[in-house]
């Protein structure tokens, strides 16, 4: 049964690709009601799936001796970030139906969207390194030709091409630890790494150690490769909500969490995976207070959330990294998607020309500030209750600095979505806009995101429960809901934490009496409205490889005759290699 | 000198003679005829050795699927030459190099 679901998550949304590329763009309709029968039944069979949750290999499909048995577990972290991906994205397609509507080109993004949400499944569940590889680039491939979608706006392209080489980057270190596993350990299979980590000896590990936090970083929009998930903002809000909540982000955070075990061991590992952390949770916090742009403070405070998360990790807060993600999952998907409703509403994602849009459209307002009320951090949405786990991982195991660190970030966090809202929803129109509520296909997805948002944290018992029951390498202590309520409602550190949220929003609140400490921090709005000059960076990086292109350009004269020289010298080169090897 | 040996340096005589060429002609039907040689040295090595392994049927019927393989190879590179004569007006490698990088 379980190997039967495990296809039908990742072969569904597949299948649907397959199906919505076939159907003409002229019958939208039907390509409509087929993206979204393929993405509720996938979502529909991993949620099947959460029972069947074990440790074992439930699926081997040989294929030859070279890269080893293709091997698939749907263990608790597994299977649940299979759920978020299949059932959040499910929702981000329903929400297309209305906000692409009439779209030129259908069949080209729904069939993007499905590839790539049976790619994320295919990665969580994938027990096979190589085949982790494979669907993490699958993964990448699709971030790439979706932030592109409107091919035509340069910015765009440029976006994307942007996402694909920064994840390349990380690629590279997956892959390198891949082949260091296989050669040291003769098979790809993770758990079989897991099991046998400690025989590896320190070096490779470390290697293997490092890389994976690169890769994860660069997946994950971690400091310092941050940049390009606010660039991915001109896909459309659908594709954002989607790379932001359901798919591409959590894979980094997958990846660390994943290979915890094996490398909580390696000397400095966790302290860096802290420092990335508070490092991206504060720098990208200081960007959103900055940002005029609703998609890109969204944008930013998805990269700050998730240096939670990796501080999580970091902490050996496993469970609350992972709790964390999913409340994230469901209330940045909720944000996204009324972000979505504003800008297809309004026709621009300038918050400074928004303003008082609450009286006109009081749905999106509403589920908007129940989202923002989780991300901020207040009770009793389920970002409240996650954060303060965090945190309170911080407390129990971790560096003094990183939490104090933390703190600040988390009132930083409550002051500029207080801000989004405001500029979008209260105070004084700044221009006139036409604007409507949202449609009824989009109040679906809205509404069950709303209902997530104010009630996931009551799964927090079973999740722990579940993830403790079937992650062997893990260390992970189940407590009930209520015990995990209690213990945060007591903990002191909650309330310091409600403090700093407090006084983030108060503010926000009194911002006119505060101008003058405003003015002295007008350095630090400077910098991080550059991007804190990684922008900057990124163009060197650019310009040093044109650089290095051009000088190395005068190896390539054209003669089509010296080519084939070099072609055949080389093949005599591997021939007498081999020879020697042998 | 065994005829194993002297069939080695027969494949290594071709193989030369082929580089030589490639590296001195600048005519593309040249290219295609000089390709042919290198692969009549690949074709010569690999029936010498199915011979040398024991199984020369193996490695004659190989040479054979080869023979047949370059063949297209030809005929398709003649064919390319002929659509760059007519596009350049030349099938002088250094006249149409458009591979410049």
């Amino acid at each position: 049964m379980a190997q039967s679901l495990i296809l039908l998550c990742i072969g569904l949304p597949w299948a649907g690709a397959v199906v919505a590329w076939l159907v003409r763009n002229e019958q939208e309709r039907s390509q409509h009601a087929l993206a979204v029968a393929f993405s509720v039944a996938a979502g529909l069979a991993s949620l099947v799936l959460i029972p069947y949750a074990s440790s074992e290999v439930v699926l081997r499909l040989p294929i030859g001796g070279l890269f080893g048995d293709v091997t698939f577990v749907a263990d608790g972290l597994g299977v649940f970030l299979a759920a978020v991906a299949t059932v959040v994205g499910s929702l981000a397609v329903i929400f297309s139906v209305a906000y692409m509507h009439g779209d030129p080109q259908l069949g080209r993004f729904y069939a993007l969207v499905l590839l790539f949400i049976g790619a994320m499944v295919g990665l969580v569940l994938s027990n096979n390194m190589l085949f982790l590889f494979f669907f993490w680039e699958i993964t990448a491939l699709c971030s790439y030709a979706l932030i592109s979608y409107y091919n035509d706006d340069p910015k765009a392209v440029a976006a994307g091409i942007e996402a694909l080489i920064m994840t390349q980057v990380g690629g590279v270190g997956l892959l390198g630890g891949a082949l260091v596993v296989y050669a040291l350990l003769g098979s790809y299979e993770i758990d079989a790494f897991l099991k046998n980590a400690a025989t590896l000896g320190t070096t490779p590990l470390a290697w293997m150690a490092f890389g994976f936090l690169i890769a994860a970083a660069a997946k994950s929009a971690q400091f310092p490769f941050q940049t390009w998930l606010p660039d991915a903002m001109e896909a459309p809000t659908p594709v954002s909500a989607l790379i932001h909540a359901a798919t591409m982000v959590n894979a980094g955070v997958y990846l660390l969490a994943r290979f915890y075990p094996a490398f909580a061991p390696v000397p400095g590992w966790r302290t860096a995976v802290v420092a990335v952390g508070v490092v991206s949770a504060l720098m990208a916090a200081c960007m959103a207070l900055v940002s005029p742009d609703l998609k890109r403070a969204l944008a930013y405070s998805t990269v700050s959330q998730l240096g939670y998360m990796v501080y999580a990790v970091g902490v050996g807060g496993f469970f609350a990294s992972q709790f964390h993600l999913l409340s994230h999952a469901v209330f940045k998907a909720l944000l996204f998607l009324a972000a979505g409703a504003v800008i297809h509403a309004v026709g621009t994602r300038d918050m400074m020309k928004m303003g008082a849009l609450g009286p006109r459209m009081p749905f999106v307002r509403n589920v908007f500030v129940v989202g923002a009320a989780a991300l901020a951090g207040l009770p009793i949405l389920n970002g409240f209750w996650s954060k303060e786990l965090v945190l309170e991982a911080g407390l129990h195991d971790g560096p003094a600095w990183a939490l104090t660190l933390m703190l600040v970030g988390a009132g930083l966090t409550a002051c500029y979505t207080f801000r989004m809202v405001w500029l979008v929803f209260f105070g004084e129109a700044r221009t006139r806009l036409r604007a409507h509520d949202a449609t009824a296909s989009m109040r679906v997805s809205l509404a069950l995101l709303t209902i997530g948002t104010v009630f996931t944290w009551q799964l927090a018992g079973s999740f722990a429960r579940f993830l403790e029951g079937t992650l062997p390498f893990h260390k992970i202590h189940a407590l009930g809901t209520a015990e995990v309520v209690g213990e945060i409602l007591v903990a002191p550190l909650t309330w310091v934490a409600l403090g700093v949220i407090a006084l983030g929003l108060l503010a926000w609140w009194r911002r006119d009496q505060l101008a003058g400490v405003a003015d002295s921090f007008d350095w630090l709005a400077v910098a991080a409205s550059k991007s804190f000059g990684f922008e900057r960076i990124n163009e060197q990086v650019v310009g040093v490889t044109l650089a290095v292109a051009n000088a190395v350009r005068v190896t390539q004269p054209g003669h089509l005759s010296w080519n084939l020289v070099g072609i055949i010298g080389g093949l005599v080169a591997v021939l007498i290699f081999l020879t020697w090897g042998a | 000198m065994t005829p194993l040996q002297i069939g080695l340096l027969g494949v290594l005589g071709l193989l030369g003679v082929g580089c030589y060429g490639l590296l001195i002609t600048r005519n593309l039907i040249k290219v295609v005829i000089i390709l042919q040689i290198l692969v009549k040295s690949a074709v010569l090595a690999l029936v010498l050795a199915g011979e040398a392994a024991g199984q020369a049927g193996l490695g004659q019927s190989l040479a054979a699927t080869v023979i047949v393989a370059d063949t297209m190879v030809a005929v398709v590179g003649l064919a390319l030459a002929v659509q760059v004569r007519r596009r350049c007006g030349s099938v002088d490698l250094s006249a149409i190099s458009t591979l410049r990088g």
